[in-house]
């Protein structure tokens, strides 16, 4: 480390007595150090009160989500204060509702075109893990398109759903540091519009769920094979 | 044994009932057609091509006919001074499975006259073809679309017969057959990885990204990001 750098002073005193030989300056890899955890409290503070949510309404959840930024529960008091239409000054995607196939382009678009930091919402069981529309239009579970940071559970969540939802995003930012940045925030440039799960993760959260292909395939029965029609109940 | 004289939920247990009795199928059930002007017409006008009429719900009145000459019935209905259907409300299809014909049901309405008529033509499943009537109503080309693309039925002329619900470049098939596999023919890897290569420009044509512009300023698309390119 050069005499009169930023961490002059700052050298981590081994027990041996000698110093550490850390390289990678103030906010590269290394132990957190007293400035750099300062920062982190700083940073993290204004990140956490500032969030701007961008929201990707698709169904009825997205109704509790306006309901959420209405007056009466005011997600402007946790700092959300702007719903940000457009993705480049958003910080977090919202992605409440189905998403079907001819959709998931469109949000891995909008969530490449999200600048660093960002996070993500997964509201609702539909975004979640496909809800009960287990078909063939049907995404199941936007964690096969995008990374998701926190999935809110309801059909449709309530807004104190989502708000808790935030707020537990808020409480991830907390426990963030600047040193472990390019940790916290890896993401593979080659991953930019593809799927975030590879083949086997996809097929593993997309199995049935008790529905009715579960249920022919419990009875060795071929999915899709024509059925006998009544037919009486022809018109 | 089912007590005749339970109803509503007192009769659960006795599975479904059918709502109304039905003896037969189209093909040679006739309901009275009196009070409804347009069938006793079309069966005096076009008498051996409508081959049966049913009456829904008091006061829906049904016919079928033949698929071969819908353009030419259906453009009667829509000029004829005495029935003036002048709006198309829907045009569906229905898939009843077991290899029976797929039937095209069109829904006329006339302003008019306050009438409504449902016509449908049976098509069997291996000539799954039949008359586009774009040239009568304007209002039926995408929802011909959307027939051709859940039911893949071929409408002949046509002017722009693509796929307006489903991805442009789906591959399996036409979901709302019978035969359709309810999540549909590929496993979920290869739907989300063909979901995430397509294109979403290409969804549209020139003309209709150019809707949404400034008609000065209306360019052709050229040069749009596609990942592969």
């Amino acid at each position: 480390m050069e005499e009169g750098g930023a961490r002059m002073g700052l050298k981590d005193v081994l027990p041996g007595g000698g110093t550490s030989s850390v390289t990678g300056g103030m906010f590269g890899d290394g132990s957190p150090t007293f400035l750099t955890s300062k920062i982190d409290w700083i940073i993290n503070w204004s990140r956490r009160n500032s969030l701007w949510p961008m929201p990707f309404g698709t169904a009825c959840c997205a109704i509790e989500m306006m309901a959420s930024a209405a007056s009466n529960y005011d997600l402007a008091r946790f700092g959300m204060e702007r719903m940000s239409f457009s993705p480049r000054q958003a910080d977090v995607l919202i992605c409440a509702g189905r998403v079907p196939y001819k959709l998931a382009p469109v949000l891995r678009r909008i969530w490449d075109q999200m600048p660093q930091p960002k996070w993500c919402v997964s509201m609702g069981a539909c975004a979640s893990s496909g809800g009960v529309f287990d078909v063939y239009s049907m995404v199941q579970g936007i964690d096969t398109i995008i990374p998701v940071d926190v999935y809110v559970p309801g059909c449709p969540p309530r807004p104190e759903g989502l708000i808790y939802g935030l707020m537990m995003i808020q409480e991830k930012i907390r426990e963030e540091s600047l040193s472990r940045h390019f940790e916290h925030r890896a993401e593979d440039p080659s991953s930019v519009a593809r799927p975030h799960a590879n083949d086997a993760q996809v097929v593993g959260l997309t199995g049935p769920f008790g529905n009715s292909t579960q249920q022919e395939e419990l009875s060795n029965k071929e999915p899709g094979a024509r059925e006998e029609f009544p037919e009486e109940l022809l018109p | 044994m089912l007590d005749e004289t339970k109803t509503g939920l007192d009769a659960v247990e006795g599975g479904p009932q059918l709502s109304e009795k039905s003896t037969d199928s189209s093909g040679g059930k006739m309901d009275d057609p009196d009070g409804h002007p347009s069938v006793i017409a079309l069966f005096s006008q076009f008498g051996d091509a409508v081959s049966g009429h049913r009456v829904f719900a008091g006061t829906q009145h049904v016919v079928w006919i033949d698929s071969a000459r819908n353009l030419e019935i259906l453009s009667w209905l829509r000029e004829q001074q005495d029935h003036q259907y002048d709006m198309i409300s829907d045009i569906t299809a229905v898939d009843y499975g077991a290899g029976r014909p797929i039937e095209v049901v069109y829904q006329l309405f006339s302003t008019v006259h306050k009438r409504a008529l449902r016509v449908r033509c049976k098509l069997p499943l291996d000539g799954l073809e039949i008359d586009s009537i774009v040239e009568l109503w304007s209002a039926a080309n995408w929802l011909e679309r959307e027939v051709y693309d859940l039911f893949g039925v071929t409408f002949r002329k046509h002017p722009d017969l693509r796929r307006i619900l489903m991805p442009h470049d789906y591959e399996e098939g036409h979901p709302l057959r019978k035969d359709f596999p309810l999540r549909g023919r590929f496993s979920r890897a290869e739907q989300t990885r063909r979901a995430l290569d397509q294109s979403v420009e290409h969804s549209y044509i020139a003309e209709e990204m150019d809707l949404g512009r400034d008609p000065q300023q209306a360019t052709p698309i050229i040069g749009t990001k596609d990942r592969d390119e």
